[in-house]
């Protein structure tokens, strides 16, 4: 038997940190989550967690904020165990724990209250508050009526309210949009350096380059620790930048071809990142064997890997690539480009509410459309009402060719839909669960085994078909969900935030399969917070506030981007960012993992000028090169324009 | 300092509780209906009651005596059916048939006794009771009023009955204070249990669980503004029924006024304990629900007689919270005999309270996940 948590810590550990865990031990029942976990936070530091669903971040931010008891190990906290601490922590957890039937500002007292906030101090502190975060104008809005990227900034609010000295946030950031989220990670560089210490879990990468040092954690245990740069240079390997015509197609070609020095190919968004050893040599030959197989390549840029490479690296290391199976089918597919879905002028009001206004999209059988959006968009709304769920106010809708009476159930049979909401039924077994989607899509018994087994295989869980649904942790539901909204086969598919909090090697996985059904023809539509993941997409859609504000191929919308992009490398981006905004319009700035992307309308005029600015504030630049437009950059660009500018 | 942050637990949970609408209906509707639904549908008298004639007689004495017996008002009279005498029982126009042998009159006339037949549909038992001493008692008036019986010396025994504390027997001053006990006990508990559900399924208790704040202040929170709510449907349930079936506090108000107090805080902290053990809203719902109506029905002494009820089943009666209360209201609506005639009932409902709230405080009292 371990010994149970001691209530004093040892002398040696409270020194000087914040934070202090020795040996952290956690198990349910028989199943170890954490396999003895050490680490130090100190105060004012950024200390971030990631690793892939399952690992055992959630159980250890629930043991820091002293919800739950561990089975063996010490933590202390500011000096002190948990349980004691807890006036001095504020605590986010993905579902935000905000009451929806109260407003912005009770929900704000209440949290006060719990943390004995003398009346006066709150009243003081109130208005600061939300007015840094903005949510000023909204006090008196109720929670539910929120939009995903305020609820996170509330419930941030609502952490702070009581100054904490430690502020512990598990995954706040999922299903947020970028430019939310940048936003919020704007919030936590200013109040981490206010001297409050942040320990944060996030599954997007390159905001886990902002913190100051970072846990990889995995199967229970930390694989790796360290600041960016050092795990960077653990990784000992340079990285190359490769944008060419066709990545899906370059990727086969180097993954089956000898270059001196090459560790690992992966996709990110439109370019490869190819990881080796020696940089100047694998250039050359990159080039050579690509342009052997008539590959042409745009660019090569010699760089340094980025945290996502390095999580990628370790988790391929330890097999953790989940198998790529092609889908059983006996179908040969639809005829690739006719319509299967189309929206003429779709419009939805709830209330005097626009929430969807004036919508025109087309999907053609074989093609991935993208809805791309801010929370609060509309883009669910859209969906919904193509799909059926939901009445549209005003427009037509053609679904597989037919346009009334759309939820007939020979059309509805010929659909797949799997949304954030969608889960399984979670007292059901997986296996259960997937027999009942059988079932109700009408999969013929004799082909049933054979689907469910892909599933199960697919999502690495054979063997544990008779767990549990709520067992899984999230990022893995969203896989069986995946997997059950596909069995019968459907001509198109809507996909809502389907990789919402999974980690990047599954994300990959998913698209590989999301990509295989279209090549199949299958009309796809899909929406997500990954921007590199909506490279994918043949087409695309930008929504803000109701609206398709701007359509096209990825390449077409990057290229309407207007002015020239830079990326600035320096040691402190975050002050960078914070001077640049002074002196340009927001959306020209963005802080990209540790580097921050500018956008200049005037190359030679206005680089000198950004140089001048950050000399100013002694901020040195270690460099300053002009870059392609991600999508990423596009969607900054799009959504912050549109708000400055509502037509 | 704690009493203040149990008030200010207490206040936003009735900021909640007035937010949501369809609970504030739950709250509010849902008991009036459960009220106005067992008042005016639960009668424990029978009265008009269909019973089918076949009079081979037929004659002046037989015709009195049918009379009679359809004066009571007890009894409706229906038509035979194809002169079967079965035959409107088995169809269930008529739950008796009474049938007059043609020898009826002579046989009065000459002195000699008479047998009629009553065919009684026996399907429910109760019933069956009251039309056999219905036609009893008719008869035995109709023997007396024709002045039929045989000269016998005087009676010396009169039993002269006068009801007590409800000399109308007024059915409504039987089943309504009952009603009270059921409503009052069911919506309050369930309102206590959604309220601690939810706190789990919109996972806010993860706030509560991650601040200093103990169970004790928490759930005592809960209780103060349930109370409150629960205080708020007492009166409209007792305004209701004062308005529509004519009840009235009789005597001393205070037996009601405490007794109601004590029941309310105890119904409260039984919905604590079921939401604290409770995952999810159905559990939340059916716990009490199911828990409290049945007990409350049935063995609470509502409709029957706790000392009807065999032996293991009746010690259950003594721990429901509602047979006590109802032993309460009934003093209070109807005998009016004040704390001598409630004897330990507050006490026991009190003793039943504390040994919830107790147990809801143990189910939480780590204020952490269980694993």
């Amino acid at each position: 038997m371990p010994a149970p948590l001691s209530p004093t810590p040892p002398a040696a550990l409270e020194a000087r940190s914040a934070i202090a865990v020795q040996g952290l031990h956690k198990s349910y029942g028989s199943v170890e989550a954490l396999r003895g976990i050490d680490f130090t936070v100190q105060p004012g530091e950024i200390f971030g967690f990631i690793g892939p669903d399952g690992a055992g971040k959630t159980t250890t931010f629930q043991i820091l904020a002293g919800v739950m008891e561990a089975t063996a190990g010490q933590v202390s906290l500011l000096g002190k165990p948990p349980g004691q601490a807890q006036l001095n922590i504020g605590y986010v957890t993905q579902k935000f724990s905000l009451y929806p039937d109260l407003t912005v500002l009770e929900n704000l007292r209440y949290s006060a209250g719990l943390r004995r906030v003398p009346a006066a101090r709150w009243r003081e502190r109130a208005p600061h508050l939300l007015g840094q975060v903005g949510l000023d104008a909204f006090g008196d809005r109720l929670a539910r009526n929120l939009s995903g990227g305020m609820k996170q900034k509330l419930a941030l609010c609502c952490a702070l309210v009581a100054n904490p000295a430690v502020l512990l946030l598990d995954e706040p950031t999922t299903g947020v949009d970028p430019v939310s989220r940048r936003e919020f990670w704007d919030l936590l560089a200013a109040v981490a350096s206010t001297g409050v210490t942040v320990v944060v879990a996030t599954p997007y990468l390159d905001e886990a380059e902002r913190c100051h040092r970072i846990a990889l954690i995995y199967g229970g245990e930390l694989q790796q620790m360290g600041t960016l740069a050092s795990l960077r240079q653990g990784l000992g390997l340079q990285r190359l930048e490769v944008w060419a015509a066709d990545i899906a197609q370059a990727e086969t070609v180097l993954q089956g071809a000898t270059v001196s020095g090459l560790v690992d190919i992966q996709t990110f968004g439109d370019r490869l990142d190819v990881l080796v050893t020696d940089p100047g040599v694998a250039d050359q030959q990159v080039r050579q064997h690509l342009a052997q197989q008539q590959i042409h390549v745009d660019r090569v840029q010699h760089t340094t890997p980025t945290l996502e490479n390095v999580f990628v690296n370790h988790l391929r290391q330890q097999g953790l690539d989940p198998p790529y199976l092609s889908f059983p089918t006996a179908q040969t597919g639809q005829t690739l480009g006719k319509v299967a879905i189309a929206a003429r002028s779709l419009q939805k009001t709830f209330g005097s509410f626009c929430a969807v206004d004036h919508v025109d999209i087309t999907v053609r059988h074989g093609e991935i459309y993208g809805l791309l959006g801010a929370n609060g968009a509309g883009k669910t709304t859209t969906i919904k009402m193509l799909c059926g769920l939901l009445p549209a106010s005003g427009g037509e809708i053609e679904l597989a060719g037919q346009t009334a009476n759309l939820s007939r159930p020979e059309v509805r049979s010929r659909i797949g839909y799997m949304s954030q909401k969608f889960t399984l039924y979670d007292d059901l077994t997986i296996l259960q669960n997937l027999t009942f989607y059988c079932g109700v899509y009408g999969v013929p018994k004799r082909l049933q085994r054979q689907k469910i087994n892909w599933v199960l295989e697919t999502c690495g869980l054979q063997g544990q078909e008779q767990t549990v649904t709520a067992k899984l942790p999230g990022g893995w539901k969203q896989r069986v969900a995946f997997g059950a909204s596909v069995m019968h086969e459907p001509d198109i598919l809507f996909l809502d935030e389907p990789t919402s909090g999974v980690d990047p090697l599954a994300r990959r996985q998913f698209w590989r399969q999301i990509r295989d059904f279209a090549r199949r023809g299958t009309a796809i539509l899909v929406t997500t917070h990954y921007l590199e993941e909506a490279e994918n997409c043949h087409s695309m859609g930008f929504m803000v506030a109701g609206r398709v504000v701007a359509q096209g191929s990825p390449s077409q919308i990057k290229a309407e981007q207007p002015g020239q992009l830079v990326e600035v490398v320096t040691d402190r981006t975050q002050a960078a960012a914070d001077c640049l905004k002074h002196h340009l319009e927001t959306w020209r700035v963005a802080i990209f993992g540790d580097r921050l992307h500018l956008v200049l309308d005037d190359l030679d005029g206005d680089l000198p000028r950004v140089r001048q600015w950050l000399r100013e504030s002694e901020i040195p630049i270690q460099a300053a090169n002009p870059i392609p437009f991600s999508l990423e950059d596009a969607f900054i660009g799009i959504v912050q324009r549109a708000h400055a500018s509502p037509s | 300092m704690p009493m203040k942050r149990v008030i200010s637990q207490c206040l936003k949970e009735l900021m909640q509780f007035q937010r949501d609408r369809i609970t504030v209906a739950l709250a509010l509707v849902l008991p009036l209906a459960v009220m106005l639904i067992y008042g005016y549908a639960i009668r424990l008298e029978s009265k008009n009651i269909p019973i089918s004639i076949q009079d081979f007689d037929n004659s002046f004495l037989s015709r009195t005596y049918v009379e009679r017996i359809v004066a009571t008002n007890q009894f409706v009279p229906t038509p035979l059916l194809r002169g079967d005498p079965t035959l409107s029982i088995d169809w269930g126009r008529a739950k008796a048939t009474l049938v007059i042998p043609p020898n009826f009159s002579q046989s009065i006339l000459t002195q000699t006794p008479v047998t009629v037949q009553v065919l009684v549909d026996g399907t429910d038992v109760n019933n069956a009771r009251v039309i056999q001493n219905g036609i009893r008692a008719a008869t035995q008036f109709f023997l007396s009023s024709s002045h039929l019986l045989p000269d016998r010396p005087q009676i010396q025994i009169v039993a002269d009955v006068r009801l007590w504390f409800n000399p109308g027997r007024d059915e409504a001053l039987y089943i309504v204070p009952g009603i009270f006990g059921v409503i009052l006990w069911v919506f309050p508990s369930m309102l206590a249990a959604i309220a601690m559900v939810r706190e789990k399924e919109e996972g806010t208790i993860v706030q509560i669980y991650a601040s200093d704040l103990s169970a004790t202040e928490w759930l005592l929170g809960k209780e103060l503004a349930y109370f409150m709510v629960g205080v708020g449907e007492a009166i409209l349930a007792f305004s209701v029924a004062a308005v529509l079936f004519g009840i009235r506090v009789r005597g001393d108000p205070t037996t009601l006024l405490v007794g109601t107090g004590i029941f309310l805080a105890a119904a409260v902290a039984f919905g604590l304990l079921v939401g604290a053990r409770a995952g999810n809203q159905t559990g939340a719902v059916q716990g009490t629900a199911i828990a409290g109506f049945l007990t409350a029905l049935l063995l609470s002494g509502f409709i029957y007689r706790i000392e009807n009820i065999p032996m293991p089943l009746s010690l259950l009666s003594n721990v429901i919270p509602a047979r006590y209360f109802i032993l309460i209201t009934r003093d209070a609506f109807v005998r009016g005999t004040g704390w001598s005639g409630i004897g330990v009932a507050p006490g026991a409902i009190a003793l039943m309270g504390g040994l919830f709230f107790f147990g809801a405080i143990r189910t939480l009292r780590r204020m952490q996940f269980s694993d």
